[in-house]
């Protein structure tokens, strides 16, 4: 199912057209006042697997998400989901969990689920059943019967959670859904999305944090001041727009970093430096230069990270 | 349609099963019951009787002033039973008779009214019944209605006396001096009605009022509700099922049908317990409620809702706190405020010019037409047409509310200014 579409750039490029493509958006604005939010972004998002939205704060993240779901709208450009123009009868195909969480505190968990399951146009007996197989596979079933109010915070989320896919979504998008969770919850939600991900549905989330969607994502869209920067299938935009790195912990003389024959950059993260190599420069080279200057206790050669490639792309927020 | 009905489940039965509400609607009429009721028993209870002394030339005439001012009640307080009459009537005045009219009595009549040992005097010498003119003297001046009293008890035994000089016998007499009693009726479309005036004055208030505050307290509701979906971010998942309008509405209605269920309930328990109390205060034992009144009251009520509350989801929308909120619900409570003030030139003149504008225009008209129907229905063609200019604006304001909910709810950070709100409505598709 992966996308064997290139990356494009520039962003005003539209995307060709293809059947597979759950979501498409063809050149789509938005503008509050002054600022510009969302600048003629295209993207399309295949069908199956997960699709990650980056960038960092204020990117048009928000925006675009809010888009797709209709919640607001364009000030130009078209939305296609489904191969269909955007229109409300796609309201119940989506599950959508908004960056800002929220649920009525004084209802009980499983009539609040069942509530949002009907507004997506479920029978209650359905909405019931769904919302306690979900509540029992994220360990909620003792507290269907209690206040949301009385709930710790990662109990409401598991419970948000429940509310935007119990209604079995074609689609499932998510605003930063990883901000704010413990470790434990964090990894309780990626395999929910893996598992999800194998029964043949799309999901859409946004996050700031390049490292989880390297894990996670099939294809990403990269954007930054509401205009793609990079978009396509994560290992081809990897394997294209990365340039080699090594990593190396040392200790002693750091001279072999100051050398613009083998190194064009580097990145000191404390515990280790990482080195992007100049361009036609020999990894084997810059190990005997290190070797004979510091003493060595790793010595790595990495694929780029995808933070990599995104600061490549905009350049360094404060070189 | 869907969506809007199972928002207004949900408020619905999230707001009935509330204990809140249960105390509201059973104490609510408890409290209003005994509101209204304190006043009247304060002003009789432990009141002493008041000291009145006749000062007449023999005692058999003073006696019998004393009898007969005793057995005439005061002015309105429409005759009971006789029995009834006199022990009030002996309640309130404690009436000695002195027959010793002379200066030095006067002066030490004066006296004790120095000393609260009497209220006031009465001078009825004989010589002052031939003039027809008598003398009060007390510590207060006398009410324009216990003049009316004195003055039409000795005038009716004065023309006694005259006739039992001419030869007429008391019993003749009596029958010659029966008073002319007026039955009145009000015409009410096509049939009477007995309300007296101060039963429907107190009906006019009862339901302007009930109107009024219930406008007032479902529209903050409303209001309240809004902020808190906004405040707890709920609003977006919603707003990823249901349009803004379907989300507007079905709060608007589900917060009305709660209040139409309190007012049900308040009716039924005033049913049960209230009138027939009521019903024993002898001026209001009139009361009765034609159903034409009863039905206005039901469409002038939910129309006025629904156009306040309208608007109070709009307030809710813009805002982001409930202090935010109450700052701005201002604007909306002075049409409201005005219409009440209205309710004296109401009461007095229904069908006047500036009656009949004010009730046509549709902020005014949920209290300003009920009143006027209340107290003397207006032509067909006025209600109608108030109705209509009522249901019209409501239209509008939806659709105009519905743009700003649309943008507003979204907004969290802080309260929309006026060209900001304004923008929404020229942009937002609703």
């Amino acid at each position: 199912m992966n996308s064997t579409e290139v990356p494009v750039l520039p962003s005003h490029a539209v995307t060709q057209q293809r059947s597979t493509d759950v979501v498409e958006l063809n050149s789509i604005c938005k503008n509050y006042d002054e600022f510009v939010a969302v600048d003629h972004l295209s993207l399309s998002i295949p069908a199956g697997g997960i699709y990650g939205l980056l960038g960092p704060n204020g990117a048009g993240k928000t925006s675009t998400i809010r888009m797709i779901i209709g919640i607001i709208v364009p000030d130009a450009g078209q939305i296609s989901v489904f191969g269909r123009p955007l229109s409300r009868g796609h309201m119940d195909e989506f599950g959508y969990l908004p960056e800002e969480r929220g649920l009525y505190k004084k209802m009980k968990v499983l009539e609040q689920l069942v509530f949002l399951g009907q507004l997506k146009g479920m029978n209650s007996t359905d909405a019931m059943a769904s919302a306690r197989r979900w509540c029992e596979r994220f360990e909620l079933s003792a507290w269907v019967d209690k206040k949301i109010e009385e709930l710790s915070k990662g109990m409401q989320q598991k419970v948000q959670f429940i509310g935007s896919v119990l209604h079995n979504p074609k689609l499932i998008i998510m605003d930063e859904p990883f901000s704010g969770l413990d470790p434990a919850n964090a990894l309780g939600l990626k395999d929910a999305f893996l598992e999800l991900a194998k029964e043949g549905k799309t999901i859409l989330f946004s996050t700031h944090r390049m490292d989880s969607a390297e894990r996670l994502c099939q294809s990403i869209c990269l954007i930054n001041h509401g205009k793609a920067v990079l978009q396509g299938d994560l290992g081809q935009i990897k394997s294209r727009y990365g340039k080699v790195s090594v990593q190396i912990r040392y200790e002693g003389d750091s001279s072999f970093l100051h050398e613009p024959r083998l190194v064009q950059s580097f990145n000191d993260y404390g515990n280790y430096v990482e080195v992007r190599l100049a361009q036609g420069a020999d990894s084997q080279e810059l190990l005997q230069r290190a070797a004979s200057k510091a003493r060595l206790s790793k010595f790595e050669i990495m694929e780029p990270s995808l933070e990599e490639v995104f600061l490549e792309m905009v350049g360094k927020p404060h070189a | 349609m869907r969506n809007t009905w199972l928002i207004i489940k949900r408020e619905y039965l999230q707001r009935v099963r509330t204990r809140a509400f249960l105390i509201l609607t059973l104490l609510l009429p408890g409290i209003m019951t005994v509101l209204m009721a304190l006043p009247a028993k304060m002003a009789t209870m432990g009141a002493k009787a008041e000291h009145l002394v006749l000062v007449t030339s023999t005692r058999e005439f003073g006696e019998q002033v004393r009898q007969q001012l005793l057995a005439q009640p005061i002015s309105e307080e429409a005759a009971e039973g006789e029995g009834e009459n006199k022990k009030k009537m002996e309640d309130r005045y404690s009436i000695d008779v002195d027959a010793n009219p002379t200066d030095a009595e006067r002066s030490a009549l004066r006296q004790k009214i120095g000393t609260h040992e009497i209220d006031d005097y009465l001078w009825l010498a004989d010589d002052a019944i031939a003039a027809h003119n008598v003398t009060w003297n007390g510590r207060e001046m006398p009410s324009g209605r216990e003049k009316a009293w004195l003055s039409d008890t000795l005038s009716r035994i004065a023309l006694q006396q005259a006739l039992a000089k001419k030869g007429v016998t008391a019993a003749q007499a009596d029958e010659m001096l029966t008073p002319v009693k007026v039955d009145s009726f009000r015409v009410e479309g096509s049939h009477e009605s007995k309300n007296s005036g101060g039963a429907r004055i107190l009906e006019i208030v009862v339901m302007i009022m009930l109107i009024y505050m219930a406008v007032l307290f479902y529209g903050i509701s409303v209001m309240r509700s809004v902020l808190e979906e906004k405040n707890s971010r709920i609003m977006e998942v919603l707003l990823s099922s249901a349009t803004s309008t379907e989300l507007m509405a079905g709060k608007i209605l589900g917060v009305g049908a709660v209040g139409l269920t309190q007012i049900l309930a308040w009716t039924v328990m005033a049913g049960m317990f209230v009138l027939p109390s009521l019903a024993m205060q002898p001026n209001l034992s009139s009361l009765e409620l034609s159903p034409f009144v009863f039905a206005s009251f039901a469409v002038f009520f939910l129309l006025g809702y629904l156009l306040y509350s309208t608007m109070y989801a709009a307030i809710g929308a813009i805002t982001t706190t409930e202090q935010e909120g109450q700052q701005l619900q201002f604007l909306i409570v002075i049409p409201l405020v005005l219409s009440v003030f209205m309710l004296m030139p109401l009461i007095r003149t229904p069908d006047s010019a500036a009656m009949v504008w004010m009730s046509m225009i549709p902020f005014f008209a949920p209290i300003v037409m009920f009143g006027r129907i209340v107290m003397q229905t207006p032509p067909l063609w006025q209600i109608l047409l108030c109705v209509v200019l009522l249901i019209g604006t409501e239209v509008l304001l939806l659709l105009l509310c519905a743009r700003i909910y649309r943008i507003g709810v979204l907004i969290y950070g802080k309260r929309a200014t006026l060209p900001e709100v304004l923008k929404w409505l020229k942009y937002a598709k609703a």
